[in-house]
């Protein structure tokens, strides 16, 4: 994929630069989230344990890695043009068309999901219909995330299941495209859909540009935990190898919960929640607004999930899968909306006001910002509300 | 032999090139040689972490009268040969006067700041009218490419000593090549070795000059 | 050299410094010489145990300096010559057996024979020995050209045996690694025969034992005083020039040539003395004063320290009230720069300063056109692993570990050829550089800081040769005190820098073709640490192995990396792959490679070929490892087995 040299702005706001600038901008300060967009790409960055890592400098002034990346110049007003065809208002909830309530139907495998199954169902009916070829997942090897390719539809269910970790699943899209893979689907946090917009939208220009993503499946995000201080804390308080499985019920619970062979341990989220990776502070984003269609947790019911469809695309998969068996759709009760939109809410509000008061919303000439609002958009955040 | 066959006492000639072009053999051949012609020699090495890609110079000093210091002062060169072409330049700066002659092969050596990019390797062109522009007179010949075709790059540096007797800037005799190669080597090579010698004396005969003729004695 | 020991007496011979050294010695019929690789001393060993058989002499690579000269020692009080050979850091190696050796005495002729390098052409460092015959009270000889570097070893194993003390003799790279002309002189027949006398009186000399006792300190004073009555005759102190020059220059070793040369470009010989030592230490004070005399302004030439000069000067302020006040010159006055290895032209600034004259040594106008045409045109050539050399796999991948565990971890070095991984060629990986085996017990020390706060991970190198020579014992403190470190022992087979000389882990001596091998990972499993071994050709899993250790937090760990150095025989001989780059499927310049491999791989076999925006083999340069193959990222590099 070689790309022919300057970049053309879309309308002059998108700035693109290289590895030097990620690294001062992200990476030294802490705002990395280990999402994986800047590897695979090439040579230099490379993931372990949760933690990306710059091998050796670059030199070039534009690069993919920088294009990419969720947490510098993400020009949500042009993102949101090029995909949805309006303006960023900063809604709570994002750009969407329906919001149901969802959950695997009979034709997906019956397995051990963590709530309603819809994504894993989602994913299986899109490869056996050919939506897409190959699907982008997270595996997990003991508590550490692994990103996986998957084609056949039985191994999608392999990586069901919440991670709590970020992973570098981004990783796996760019070696895909590299290896000339096309019409890819993903699952992907908030952080992850953003980046991929990016990636859609051509940010370096490149002649002979083909998306190679056709289908982008968002989850619900509040947070992610740094897995290099999440791992330590969780070996003291029992044998890592022995972990079956983590979860964090739902509120009012407060704990986080440690499945072993030995039965179930609980931990204050007080504790957990100082694992949580800096850079998730910052993110406001907790549906993944840059998405076909985005799934999260039912509060109330463990077995039902929240789904917000988004575009066409989305909604014509959707309910054909529904239409075939794959998946059973709801109405969402007022209640859990109203409770969503809050949630969503307080989030984007914290992050992006966390963002102005560090001046990372600054974009005059010399600065590179983390996102590019309208300054409308920018002011009301000095006053209450969204 | 004689001294009137030296046309300056000492005489210094430096051969130089990259650590593992055999620069270090062809000064000690050559240096045999003179010793056998009856002349003092002085010779003046760098190896050891030089091979390591670095630069090797080695400073012959031949004379009549006695031993001399095995470094050349500057600007004291009589003859520059050079087993990589970037590094007659270096020289010429230092060792460089008036009447130096050079003697340079052809094929260029990247050091590792040029194949990163840092640094920019001179055209051949520009390596060629430089020294041409400094010297008194210059042979230019493709030494590495030869041996490549005779089976074995190393041979580069014999070529380049036959070059040298065939410039006949400095007295250089056949039959003590013969008897040092005999002396040097195992049988089966001193074959391959007096062609390779031989090959280079024709080269030069067949090179550029700078200016016509070449001053003898 | 086929004729070092056959050559007959009389004849004429094109020699390197060292190997009129090895001629000396055998001319002085020693039976035993031992050393440890080091530049720019190895090839007096090397030519040595090539005539060992026809000489019917015992050569020894040993362990390391101190034990080689431990043996020198044994043959010496067995009442047979021997020399022991090293470079100057080898000396700090050997010093506290130094120390014991000379209240002990010797019997038969012993020099110890140290080969520096001013300026560390070929060293970390630049060191001066020559203090340590002042320290330890033993006569200093210092040869001026290639015809004494063999009469001076010579006359040093007679001059030992005739005081029966210890004698160093120093010599410089622009003499071991320069060649001259020089006479050979007679061989004896004769071999001695070795019998170590110690049945009589304790401080008997000639037949007690050889005890290292204070008292004896006294006698080691006695012995110099003799030493020194012999130096004020010596032929090796010599004077040139008029009888009451203008100015004397006082000067040893190398640097007698320079000076020489200097008199002469600048035409000063009427006008300036030229005293050349041989003995310097100590000065032989009746010669000193009789030169010193001679005129009042004395610039003293030499390197690395002002040894000579500071002697000069004690001596010059004794004598004062004969010889009155002189004015001095040297490196105090800064004539003669403080560091770094001395030149003819060096000392014809100094000269020329001291003398009222200036010297150009090429016309202005030339000068101007070399400055403009090819000063600074040759690129920088600056020092690279070898094609193929299996340390630039082994520290891609120790480099590439530390940046993925992302601790901030390092690496600590000593030396050898891995050294160079303080440069980019080996990624400036080693962050701590110091003598023999000193990583590893850096290494050992850092990873006991973690109850201070320290949390980085820590690894160190060492090489094969020197894991015997001194790295084993601080592994076994680091196993013993349970300091969580990594020890990677790069084993290649051989003492690379020096030019591959045997070490006690290879079926090879200076002697035999078949001697005992010592297993190296043996000796680190039974230190109970926990050992992997890897070939660093093969880098995913080196990189991976190299993480698990940091992760391990059990005491000391040893990585073993084996591959032979490219410069073996083994590996000259074949070429396992052929090389090409698939010019196509190049990134190059673009986003998705940026050259990784001529930008930061570097090998000198890989080429960027700017015509062709691609990367291209040198086939010339190229051995065919085929590392090159599994660093690029988008397999443009092909390698095919042949």
């Amino acid at each position: 994929m070689l790309w022919t040299g300057s970049f053309h702005s879309r309308d002059g706001t998108m700035n693109v630069f290289g590895s030097k600038e990620l690294k001062e901008d992200v990476i030294d300060r802490g705002l990395c989230i280990g999402c994986g967009a800047c590897i695979g790409i090439c040579p230099y960055f490379e993931t372990h344990k949760g933690k990306t890592a710059i091998l050796f400098p670059c030199t070039l002034e534009q690069g993919r890695c920088f294009a990419y990346c969720p947490m510098v110049e993400v020009d949500l007003e042009a993102l949101t043009q090029l995909w949805f065809g309006r303006s960023y208002d900063a809604s709570p909830l994002g750009p969407y068309s329906a919001i149901r309530t969802a959950k695997a139907g009979p034709k997906a495998n019956a397995g051990d999901f963590q709530s309603g199954g819809t994504v894993s169902a989602l994913m299986d009916f899109a490869l056996r219909r050919g939506t897409i070829d190959a699907a982008i997942l997270t595996d997990k090897d003991g508590i550490l995330p692994v990103p996986r390719l998957v084609t056949d539809p039985k191994d999608v269910y392999a990586c069901a299941g919440s991670k709590y970790t970020s992973a570098p699943t981004l990783s796996e899209l760019n070696r895909a495209i590299e290896s000339g893979r096309r019409n890819l689907g993903l699952v992907v946090t908030p952080c992850q859909a953003m980046a991929v917009a990016q990636l859609k939208s051509n940010p370096l220009n490149e002649s002979n540009f083909t998306d190679p993503v056709a289908l982008v499946v968002g989850l619900f995000c509040t947070w992610s935990l740094n897995f290099r201080t999440f791992e330590p804390y969780l070996s003291g308080i029992v044998p890592i190898d022995s972990i079956k499985r983590i979860d964090i019920p739902p509120p009012p619970a407060e704990v986080l919960e440690i499945y072993t062979d030995d039965g179930k341990l609980e931990v204050p989220l007080a504790e957990v929640r100082e694992k949580v990776a800096d850079g998730c502070g910052y993110c406001p984003d907790m549906t993944a607004e840059f998405s076909d269609l985005s799934v999260g947790v039912f509060e109330g019911q463990t077995d039902l999930n929240t789904m917000i469809i988004r575009t066409d695309a989305g909604a014509e998969l959707v309910a054909e899968a529904e239409r075939d068996g794959y998946l059973i759709l709801g109405d969402m009760p007022r209640e859990n909306l109203d409770h969503l939109t809050g949630a969503a809410a307080n989030k984007k509000k914290k992050a992006l006001s966390r963002n102005r008061e560090e001046g990372l919303l600054d974009a005059t000439k010399d600065e590179r910002p983390t996102f590019r609002l309208n300054d409308d958009i920018i002011e009301g955040l000095q006053g209450g509300g969204s | 032999m004689g001294a009137a066959r030296l046309a300056r006492d000492p005489y210094n000639l430096i051969i130089t090139g990259v650590g593992g072009q055999g620069n270090v053999m062809a000064s000690r051949v050559l240096g045999n040689m003179m010793v056998k012609d009856g002349y003092h020699v002085t010779i003046g090495e760098t190896f050891g972490a030089s091979q390591r890609g670095g630069s090797v110079m080695s400073h012959l000093r031949i004379s009549k009268e006695g031993s001399w210091s095995p470094q050349i002062p500057r600007g004291q060169a009589d003859f520059i040969i050079a087993l990589e072409p970037s590094e007659a330049l270096r020289l010429l700066s230092v060792f460089g006067n008036p009447r130096v002659r050079v003697l340079s092969n052809t094929r260029p050596i990247h050091s590792v700041a040029v194949i990163a990019g840092d640094a920019k390797y001179p055209s051949m062109n520009e390596i060629q009218s430089s020294i041409q522009e400094l010297s008194a007179d210059a042979w230019f010949v493709a030494a590495t490419d030869e041996a490549v075709k005779m089976g074995n790059p190393i041979y580069g540096n014999i070529i380049i000593l036959g070059a040298l007797a065939g410039t006949g800037a400095f007295p250089m005799d056949r039959e003590s090549f013969k008897t040092v190669i005999s002396e040097t080597f195992p049988e089966d090579r001193v074959d391959a070795n007096v062609r390779a010698y031989d090959l280079g004396m024709e080269m030069v005969s067949r090179s550029e000059k700078a200016h016509d003729g070449v001053t003898l004695g | 050299m086929s004729d070092l020991y056959g050559g007959k007496e009389g004849t004429t011979h094109l020699v390197m410094g060292n190997e009129a050294i090895a001629r000396g010695a055998l001319e002085a019929g020693i039976s035993v010489a031992t050393g440890y690789p080091g530049t720019p001393s190895s090839e007096v060993i090397e030519r040595l145990a090539e005539v060992a058989g026809e000489a019917g002499i015992y050569t020894e690579w040993s362990v390391n300096e101190k034990v080689a000269l431990e043996v020198a020692a044994a043959a010496s009080f067995a009442e047979l010559r021997a020399i022991a050979v090293m470079k100057q850091n080898g000396v700090n190696v050997a010093a506290d057996f130094i120390l014991h050796l000379v209240l002990s005495g010797t019997r038969g002729g012993l020099v110890l024979v140290s080969c520096e390098d001013p300026g560390y052409l070929s060293s970390q460092n630049e060191g001066d020995s020559r203090t340590f015959a002042r320290l330890n009270e033993i006569p200093l000889l210092e040869p001026g050209d290639f015809q004494e570097a063999k009469d001076m070893t010579k006359w040093g194993l007679e001059l030992s045996e005739q005081i029966g003390n210890l004698v160093l003799l120093r010599s410089v790279t622009r003499m071991s690694h320069a060649s001259g002309d020089i006479t050979f002189g007679p061989v004896p027949g004769e071999r001695a025969q070795a019998r170590f006398r110690h049945e009589g009186a304790m401080l008997d000399p000639e037949g007690g034992p050889m005890l290292a006792l204070g008292l004896r300190h006294r006698e080691v004073q006695e012995k110099l005083k003799k030493a020194v009555a012999l130096f004020e005759d010596s032929p090796f102190n010599t004077y040139e020039g008029p009888e009451e020059p203008e100015l004397l220059l006082i000067t040893s070793s190398a640097c007698s040539l320079y000076s020489r040369e200097a008199i002469a470009v600048l035409g000063v010989q009427d006008r300036v003395g030229l005293l050349k030592m041989g003995t310097t230490w100590p000065l032989p004070p009746e010669l000193m004063k009789k030169n010193l005399s001679r005129c009042d302004r004395i610039l003293v030439v030499e390197e690395v320290l002002p040894f000579l000069e500071d002697n000069v000067k004690i001596l010059a302020a004794e004598m004062a009230p004969e010889i009155g006040i002189k004015h001095f010159y040297g490196k105090k006055s800064g004539h003669i720069p403080s560091t770094g290895e001395l030149n003819p032209d060096l000392v014809v600034a100094a000269l020329g300063d001291l003398m009222d004259l200036s010297y150009e040594p090429v016309p202005a106008e030339f000068r101007e056109q070399a400055d403009a045409l090819v000063a600074n045109k040759a690129p920088p050539r600056g020092l690279t692993f070898c094609p193929g050399c299996p340390h630039r796999a082994s520290f891609w991948s120790i480099h590439n570990a530390l940046e993925l565990d992302g601790r901030k971890g390092f690496m600590c070095g000593d030396v050898g050829c891995y050294t160079l991984a303080i440069l980019p060629t080996g990624f400036s990986t080693l962050r701590t550089a110091h003598s023999m085996g000193s990583g590893s017990g850096l290494a050992s020390g850092f990873a006991k800081l973690k109850q201070f706060g320290m949390d980085q991970p820590v690894l160190a190198a060492c090489g094969d040769s020197t894991f015997f020579h001194a790295a084993i014992p601080a592994l076994i403190n680091a196993v013993h005190h349970e300091a969580d470190f990594t020890l990677v022992l790069l084993d290649n087979s051989g003492t690379a820098m020096t030019g591959f000389q045997p070490h006690p882990g290879l079926p090879i001596s200076a002697m035999s073709d078949n001697a005992p091998a010592v297993d190296m990972e043996a000796i680190c499993r039974s230190l109970g640490a926990r050992v992997e071994v890897c070939d660093p050709f093969d880098l995913t899993r080196t990189r991976e192995t190299l993480n698990d250790l940091m992760d391990d937090e059990r005491g000391a760990k040893v990585l073993i990396l084996r591959q032979e150095c490219a410069l073996s025989p083994e590996r000259k001989a074949s070429k396992p792959y052929e090389m090409r780059v698939d010019t196509a499927s190049c990134v190059g310049e673009d986003c998705g490679c940026n050259r990784l491999c001529t930008r930061i791989f570097g090998c000198p076999g890989l080429v960027w070929d700017e015509a062709a925006k691609a990367a291209r083999i040198d086939e010339v340069i190229c051995v065919g490892c085929g590392v090159c193959a599994d660093i690029c990222p988008h397999e443009a590099i092909l390698k095919e087995e042949i």
